[in-house]
């Protein structure tokens, strides 16, 4: 995804009951944000930015567009996306979450073939700490430093973020994939963004225990990412019941029925342990983690 | 999930039941008996998976389902027949949940010993009565959301049936990368082995079942067996459909069912152990909710209330209630935890509303009784009662704010059972100290 503080951003689904609240958040930060579409509120305005009925009316009027933020209920958004990537916007960041996963399956073909970036669905966009945010981002809870985010997290990204920027630990990128079994990115196109970024001189990982990116982000760390990494799973202990897994294990669970010798969480966790990135028990223990990790880098 | 504040709308106005998708919010949520949520309510029961089948023409037996005993009298199909516990969990025909019957008093028998018995702890309320197939080979077809491969996956076992594990050896299968179209279900039973006028056969039913699969949104579609007759016939003996949580309030038609599918809102309500839990959570983001409920370890969750912000028609406040009204029904909860992520904007506002729920010391009249018939309201400000656990103590409350100014509060319910923090290990530490341990928990965090 280009970021960059002259991005053009078009937010769709302004009459979102909290959207003005994050159009205010991310103008906090500085973003562009150039226009909104409401199919029959065209002529409006949410916050000083004008609102349209259709993308492409916003796009001759503003012109061209670099980042769509799609707020749409959840029905709506594969819509709403395919609205947007037919106005020629190409990276979009969809913050509604409970898309159904045919829904994504369609738009995520569509986004191959037009080679359109999507993060989400059930994403809270992406921010540079007192430069730019595309998203929901509470720009309160970031400060700018070393540490490069990405998360598979909701809101508890804030939380966490918060906890660093108190630790005096600031943020260089911090970027949500979509709390959805289905993502339009994933761990490992990040993994390579935060590798490469200057800024950035350790990664977290915020993850879910229950889905296969994380032990593939595990995998990909061991391969091809230098810089030290330490990851957060929140819901070890909790019943989770969905688990976005791959066919043969949903059929085989579903009739056998038998507990498999390990859960998917502890699969998960042994993955990072395979790769040497610590995983941290509690929240407040993270300070510490990334702290001691950046110290033996240095020191090596 | 939305979350935040309600604010005022832009001019125009927004019909916010658009963002209720889900649509079940008027739906109460309830817990199975164990408290738990082992059992999916997205799983359709085989007697209304068969009822979708027929709808595309995937062939089905004839059959009638039973509410009680005394249907039997009035059964319009011809003996022998198989009566059939319709409950969600597998392994049924083992458990003795599948009974071969030959004339009515066998079948009175059989179906007064299946409607007794719990399969997985699940009782059947309803019994389906089918004839009988002779199949001369049985097959496993099924079509599965894959989130790895993120696609629809077409899959089959020419050994279908009981013996899961011959099945899954021989298990076969197509992704479906683009459109589907049915070539990919002649080349799942090419790969499978089927050959002559089996490869049409069941390729044709397959791509019934992606017509179902794409129509509902559905997770699961799954035949076992397919049973081929001597005349090599084919014909759906046993299904089951998991429909998507996330898609079902768009299939008004899969609603019907209403009752058995949508008991809990899982947007709302992650589900723990309501009988051993000793502590309530309320949380208003999922990821906030299940990273305390791992900091909350083994003293046992009741379950975690999710708050969503954004539903203007369903005010948090209600929601808040609803979340109280249900952990009052745990015999065991000792506290309630709510942690929120706040914004510096909202947090005097939530605040304020947790106030009117949870009045502080000096807010409550010291004599209930002595207001009693007077008229006078002393305050404009609705009051409710102090929270108290099953056994009538007071239910001790620790909040958390992630932002936000909580001296005031913290100097209002000085002396009471409500606790707030700022900072969430303290706070987890309070939780803990409220609670009597009979386990060592000096390794919580490990």
């Amino acid at each position: 995804m280009k970021w960059q503080k002259d991005s053009t951003v078009l937010l769709q689904g302004v009459h979102h009951p909290l959207s003005l609240i994050y159009v205010e958040q991310m103008q906090l930060c500085g973003t562009k944000l150039v226009a909104g579409v409401s199919a029959g509120h065209g002529g409006e305005s949410l916050a000083g930015v004008p609102v349209f009925d259709l993308v492409e009316q916003a796009i001759t009027q503003v012109g061209s567009v670099d980042i769509g933020l799609i707020l749409n209920p959840p029905f709506r958004v594969l819509d709403a996306a395919l609205e947007a990537i037919a106005a020629g916007i190409r990276q979009l960041v969809i913050v509604s979450a409970g898309v159904p996963p045919l829904d994504m399956i369609q738009l995520l073909r569509k986004a191959q073939e037009t080679h359109t970036l999507i993060l989400g669905s059930g994403s809270q966009g992406l921010i540079v700490p007192q430069d730019f945010s595309v998203g929901t981002f509470d720009p309160y809870c970031y400060t700018p430093g070393p540490i490069g985010i990405i998360s598979h997290c909701d809101r508890l990204t804030d939380d966490i973020a918060q906890t660093l920027t108190q630790a005096g630990l600031g943020q260089s990128l911090v970027v949500a994939l979509g709390t959805d079994g289905l993502n339009g990115s994933n761990f490992e196109q990040w993994l390579q963004v935060l590798e490469e970024d200057e800024n950035t001189q350790a990664i977290l990982l915020l993850g879910q225990p229950n889905s296969n990116g994380e032990m593939r982000a595990a995998d990909y760390v061991a391969s091809a990412i230098e810089k030290p990494v330490v990851t957060y799973l929140a819901g070890r202990l909790a019943k989770i019941n969905q688990h976005f897994g791959d066919s043969l294990t949903i059929v085989a669970n579903q009739l056998s029925h038998k507990r498999p010798v390990l859960t998917s969480v502890e699969q998960t966790v042994q993955a990072f342990e395979k790769a040497n990135i610590p995983v941290a028990h509690c929240p407040w223990e993270l300070p510490d983690l990334l702290r001691d990790i950046m110290d033996r880098a240095n020191v090596s | 999930m939305y979350r935040g504040e309600p604010v005022v709308l832009p001019a125009g106005g927004y019909d916010v039941s658009e963002f209720s998708p889900q649509g079940t919010d008027n739906i109460g949520f309830q817990v199975d008996e164990v408290g738990s949520l082992a059992v999916s309510y997205m799983d359709l029961l085989e007697y209304q998976a068969k009822e979708l089948f027929k709808q595309v023409g995937i062939p089905i037996l004839p059959s009638q389902t039973l509410q009680t005993t005394s249907e039997l009298k009035r059964l319009q199909l011809p003996y022998p027949l198989v009566l059939k516990s319709q409950v969600r969990a597998g392994g049924r025909g083992k458990a003795g949940g599948v009974k071969f019957v030959e004339n009515t008093i066998d079948a009175i028998a059989a179906a007064s010993a299946i409607f007794h018995l719990p399969i997985a702890d699940e009782y059947p309320e309803v019994i389906l009565a089918e004839s009988r197939y002779d199949s001369q080979a049985e097959i496993f077809l099924a079509i599965v959301l894959d989130y790895q491969r993120q696609c629809p996956v077409l899959m089959g076992s020419s050994q279908g049936g009981i013996d899961v594990e011959t099945l899954l050896e021989q298990m076969q299968s197509v992704s479906v990368r683009e459109t589907f179209s049915p070539y990919l279900a002649r080349r799942l039973a090419v790969k499978m082995g089927l050959s002559g006028p089996l490869v049409e056969k069941v390729s044709g039913i397959v791509s019934k079942m992606y017509d179902l699969f794409s129509r509902y949104d559905l997770d699961v579609i799954e035949i076992n067996p397919l049973g081929v007759n001597a005349d090599g016939a084919v014909m759906a003996l046993d299904g089951k459909i998991t429909v998507n949580d996330k898609a079902i309030a768009r299939h008004p038609e899969l609603t019907r069912w209403h009752s058995e599918i949508l008991q809990i809102n899982p947007l709302r309500w992650l589900a723990g152990s309501l009988n051993e839990g000793q502590v309530g959570l309320i949380c208003n983001s999922e990821g906030l909710a299940l990273s305390s409920w791992d900091l909350l370890g083994e003293l046992g969750v009741v379950g975690a209330y999710l708050l969503d912000e954004s539903r203007g028609y369903d005010p948090l406040g209600t929601q808040l209630e609803q979340a109280f009204a249900f952990f009052g029904q745990a015999p065991n909860l000792k506290a309630i935890l709510i942690n929120l992520a706040t914004r510096l904007d909202d947090a005097s506002a939530l605040a304020d509303l947790l106030r009117t729920l949870l009045p502080s010391p000096a807010e409550l009249p010291s004599d209930d009784r002595s207001l009693r018939g007077t008229g006078v309201t002393l305050t404009s400000r609705p009051r409710s009662p102090q929270r108290k656990t099953q056994t009538g103590e007071i239910l001790p409350v620790v909040i958390r704010f992630s932002q936000g100014d909580l001296q005031p509060m913290q100097a209002d319910y000085q002396g009471g059972e409500i606790y707030w923090h700022r900072d969430l290990q303290t706070a987890i530490a309070q939780v803990r100290g409220l609670i009597p341990s009979e386990v060592d928990v000096t390794e919580i965090a490990s």
